[in-house]
């Protein structure tokens, strides 16, 4: 060994015994840092910053634990929320549900314990935590105001209670206190609590407009709103019978980590690597385990419990060469093409609508994945702001809105690479358009710990703009026709107007009676534009049958039309 | 250029047009207006048809030298979407037109245009949004009964000067008798009418009739004494020649059978000056017959008074417009004889201009006591 390598190992020592010392102080250190201590110190990673998308998120946190309590018992969710302004950036959020009710052991874990949830790791199509759920709300409530959370929860047959709630950062535990029981009748959970340092807007990213597409989502929801001006809003209920149940499938091992195998082959039933591939992983069968012996140079009938990373990564590298069958996509549960078009009629009342279930896919060859769009055109459909109405675009993952990150997503990506001209949308910016898209899987690939984008995946990207084409295509039908119907009015319209100077003239050269050629012009004009009408009905029917042929389109009448009708009868 | 056909057929426009009176005028119109009516009275679509103009309709006769109006027609009905406005602006034309000739008024085509003007009932649009509106109405309205633009009492803003020993009667104005040599030095503004009904053409002792594009130029000639001293009346134009100018050069040429010679700036733009003066222009292909000098002759500028004179040293670029121009009138039929080619593509190859004025450089009287009289002396021409 020469000098220089000698010096280099003597360094090297001293590094190692440095690092050992400063790793034992980061372990006592990590040891006194909880969960809680970490959420506090890292807001922003988990989606927390901007004031107006923070009182959205603790919105959404609020009403996803409401759901997912409703639908796991089997309640049609009635969702209540208010919001208060009680000064400068400073707000009480209340949300009321009807689901059914957490016992006094369990309030704690739900609403005072972070990360105690049960949906990670769960390959099934699920609302999924977006970050901080309930208990992270009440952490940030405290934070910011040093106030408890106030709780109302009562469980069917039993006397409801109340009580305020802080969480220990140090231990991560919930301190109850104030607790009592209320004489009244009540079923469901009530959860107060006030926010600084965030904002309420009206707008894109608000509460509003969360609730608004939460609702479209899920049909099967009613949800009112209380705005901090005090405004009314509420979303009716338009299909009276819950989702199916999502139910959880094995991961397929085209869609699995070195990670994720560590992990579950903690708690794997299989007695031997072999054993534990095959039960616990889609479309694994014996082929499969015979390609992956030869491919691993450890014993397959080793303990799993005993698997080491690189054991587990020659795994990961054998399934990438191994065709496994697609993944069983039976787990995905979408909105359906019925109560999509309910509910989109309902909440945003457009003129016309198309809507669209894709069958299912697969993306990454391991996760199953669908996509669901519908096009509503006139009426409230489009963004409005002041005068100018644009495209809006919905994006939905498993029927959570994402109302942020907008840029970065390929649902955005997906429809706006579209060629809208073709389908009669001359410049989206202007348009009366408002695109639904509804991603669903059982894993959606997020971008960023916001959830709020979903990446780019050649597959997704792909099935979306195939199901905008689909649907645009019949979109661009009944707009083009629109448009003709409005050019012929507007023609109507431009002959009347120059009769009575044209007539005015005319006079007074030929000294012919003035009234008399106005009456003969407007009744040539008539019989002019009943030639054209007539013609127009023709292609009417066209379209009418077009679109008729096609279930998943559906054209509302104009209100006037209506009325006209309904005074004719009288 | 296959726009342009060649041709040489008899026209069907009499040669009368000049001596047609108002009356018959303001009758022509009322025809149209009585078939427009008779028309809406059987519910039919109710027509108004004029000349197709622009260079599709345009027609180069060799023979006459000058450029017509092929015999296309266009139809302009009410129940077209893209006609119903204009045929409200026609119908409104007409009868104001008419009631100018009933009641012997004249008008400015901008004033017509301003009195015309106003908002369409129960809408936000106006009658007239632009003048430029307007006047494309009245050409049509020309057209359409087979007149110009003067016999329906209306006239465009007046350019151009008059000036040397031609004497005129204004009957308009108590037939003021004035002989143009003897206005001053500014001399008589040309108006935009000059029908022999309101000047009449006296009398003239001069011999030829020059015209000359800048108005710069056309007072140098006047302070050097020029038109007395070679007997010349001379016109100026002022850059492109104004309807009333186009038309007093084709009577003075015609009534005092005086030649005329054209003296422009040499670059493509001076020489479509003459070349409208000579045979006309695409616009008023209509009129050629009664605006039209076939024989007129260009002295100058030409790119061989280059050298000739030695002006190497004051020539000006061409720009880019100068020489698209150049091309394009390469191509007119009416530029198809070798001088004239020549001129272009020397024009085109040198990618010079020369200016009337870069003749001061010689010395300022240098137009007057050389160049112009040595060269018409010498009928150094450009046919």
């Amino acid at each position: 060994m020469n000098k220089l390598s000698e010096e280099k190992k003597v360094k090297e020592e001293t590094g190692s015994k440095v690092s050992a010392e400063a790793s034992a102080h980061l372990d006592k250190e990590f040891k006194e840092h909880s969960v809680a201590e970490f959420f506090k110190k890292n807001k922003q990673m988990i989606g927390l910053y901007g004031k107006v998308r923070t009182l959205t998120m603790v919105v959404h946190e609020y009403v996803t634990n409401s759901l997912d309590a409703c639908e796991e018992t089997g309640i049609l969710p009635n969702i209540d929320v208010k919001i208060d302004e009680l000064g400068e950036e400073y707000y009480e959020v209340t949300v009321t549900d009807n689901g059914p009710g957490i016992t006094q052991e369990n309030v704690g874990k739900a609403f005072g314990k972070l990360l105690a949830g049960t949906k990670f790791h769960r390959m099934m199509q699920s609302r999924g935590q977006q970050g901080i759920g309930a208990a992270g709300c009440t952490m940030l409530s405290q934070m910011t105001t040093g106030k408890p959370t106030k709780i109302i929860t009562g469980k069917e047959g039993k006397k409801p209670i109340a009580l305020e709630m802080v969480i220990d950062p140090r231990q991560n535990e919930p301190k109850l206190s104030n607790l009592k029981e209320l004489d009244k009748d009540f079923r469901g959970t009530s959860v107060q609590a006030k926010f600084k340092g965030v904002l309420y807007r009206d707008s894109d990213q608000g509460a509003l407009e969360y609730l608004r597409r939460t609702a479209i989502a899920n049909p099967h929801v009613q949800i009112s709103f209380r705005d901090p001006m005090g405004q009314k809003f509420v979303f009716k209920r338009t299909h009276n019978a819950l989702p199916e149940r999502p139910v959880e499938i094995k991961p397929h091992p085209k869609g699995t980590t070195v990670d994720d195998i560590l992990t579950y082959c903690k708690t794997t039933k299989g007695r031997t690597v072999a054993t534990f591939l095959t039960n616990d992983f889609d479309r694994m069968g014996a082929k499969g385990i015979e390609e992956i012996k030869k491919k691993v140079h450890f014993d397959l009938n080793k303990d799993p419990k005993t698997l080491t990373w690189e054991e587990a990564e020659e795994l990961i590298k054998a399934f990438k060469s191994i065709d496994f069958i697609a993944p069983s996509t039976d787990a995905l549960r979408p909105i359906g093409e019925d109560q999509i078009r309910k509910s989109l009629q309902s909440i945003v009342q457009p003129e016309f609508l198309t809507v669209l279930t894709r069958k299912a896919s697969v993306y990454s060859g391991g996760y199953p994945f669908q996509v669901e769009i519908a096009i509503a055109y006139g009426g409230g459909a489009g963004k409005k702001v002041g005068d100018q109405t644009s495209m809006d675009i919905m994006r939905f993952a498993n029927r959570v809105p994402l109302l942020f990150d907008t840029g970065n997503c390929a649902l955005t990506k997906a429809v706006q690479t579209v060629d809208w001209k073709r389908y009669d949308i001359k410049d989206p910016e202007t348009a009366p358009v408002t695109v639904f898209v509804n991603f669903i899987s059982v894993h959606i690939p997020y971008t960023g710990a916001g959830k709020q984008a979903i990446a780019d995946e050649e597959e997704v990207l792909e099935e979306i703009r195939l199901a905008l084409m689909q649907t645009g295509r019949k979109a661009g039908i009944y707009i083009a026709h629109k448009r003709r119907e409005a050019e012929n009015q507007q023609k109507r319209l431009m002959f009347y107007k120059y009769i009575p100077e044209v007539c005015k003239a005319l006079s007074t050269i030929t000294k012919a009676n003035e009234g008399g050629l106005k009456e003969k012009m407007e009744k040539m004009v008539l019989a002019r534009l009943k030639i054209d009408e007539a013609k127009e009905a023709e292609e009417r029917a066209r379209t009418e049958k077009t679109i008729k042929e096609d279930d998943n389109s559906f054209v509302t009448k104009p209100k006037e039309e209506k009325k006209a009708k309904e005074e004719k009868k009288k | 250029m296959n726009v342009i056909i060649m041709a040489s057929k008899e026209k069907g426009k009499s040669k009368t047009v000049e001596k047609v009176s108002p009356k018959e005028i303001a009758d022509r119109i009322k025809k149209t207006a009585e078939s427009m009516v008779g028309q809406i009275n059987k519910l039919q679509d109710p027509e108004f048809t004029t000349m197709q103009r622009g260079k599709s309709n345009v027609v180069w006769d060799e023979n006459k030298g000058y450029l017509e109006l092929g015999e296309k027609e266009v139809t302009r009905t009410f129940l077209n979407i893209a006609h119903a406005r204009k045929f409200m602006q026609t119908s409104m034309i007409m009868a104001k037109t008419r009631e100018y000739l009933e009641h012997n008024k004249t008008a400015s085509i901008r004033e017509i245009y301003y009195e015309l003007k106003h908002t369409v009932a129960d809408t936000k649009e106006n009658t007239f949004e632009g003048q430029d509106e307007s006047d494309p109405i009245i050409v049509d309205l020309e057209h359409s009964v087979d007149t110009i633009r003067e016999k329906l009492n209306l006239h465009a803003n007046p350019k151009g000067t008059l000036y040397g020993d031609i004497t005129l009667l204004d009957r308009m104005h108590h037939n003021d008798k004035f002989n143009a040599s003897k206005l001053g030095r500014g001399g008589w503004s040309i108006m935009s009418r000059v029908e022999p009904e309101e000047i009449e053409i006296v009398d003239s002792n001069a011999e030829y009739l020059l015209v000359c594009e800048t108005e710069a130029i056309f007072e140098r000639l006047i302070e050097e004494g020029y038109p007395k001293q070679n007997k010349c009346i001379l016109i100026g134009t002022g850059g492109q020649a104004a309807r009333g100018a186009r038309r007093l050069i084709h009577r003075v040429h015609n009534e005092l059978d005086l030649p005329t010679i054209v003296f422009t700036d040499g670059d493509p733009y001076g020489w479509y000056i003459y070349s409208v003066i000579k045979q006309g222009s695409m616009a008023l292909a209509a009129h050629s017959e009664f605006m039209s000098v076939p024989n007129a002759k260009y002295v100058g500028m030409t790119l061989d008074d280059i050298k000739e004179y030695k002006l190497e040293s004051v020539t000006e670029r061409m720009t880019d417009g100068d020489v698209k121009r150049a091309k394009e009138m390469l191509a007119y039929p009416w530029f198809q004889n070798k001088e004239w080619q020549d001129q272009l593509k020397k024009a085109l190859d040198m990618k010079v201009r020369i200016e009337q004025q870069a003749l001061a450089n010689k010395r300022l009287d240098f137009v007057a006591t050389q160049y112009l009289p040595e060269k018409i002396r010498n009928k150094t021409f450009l046919p």
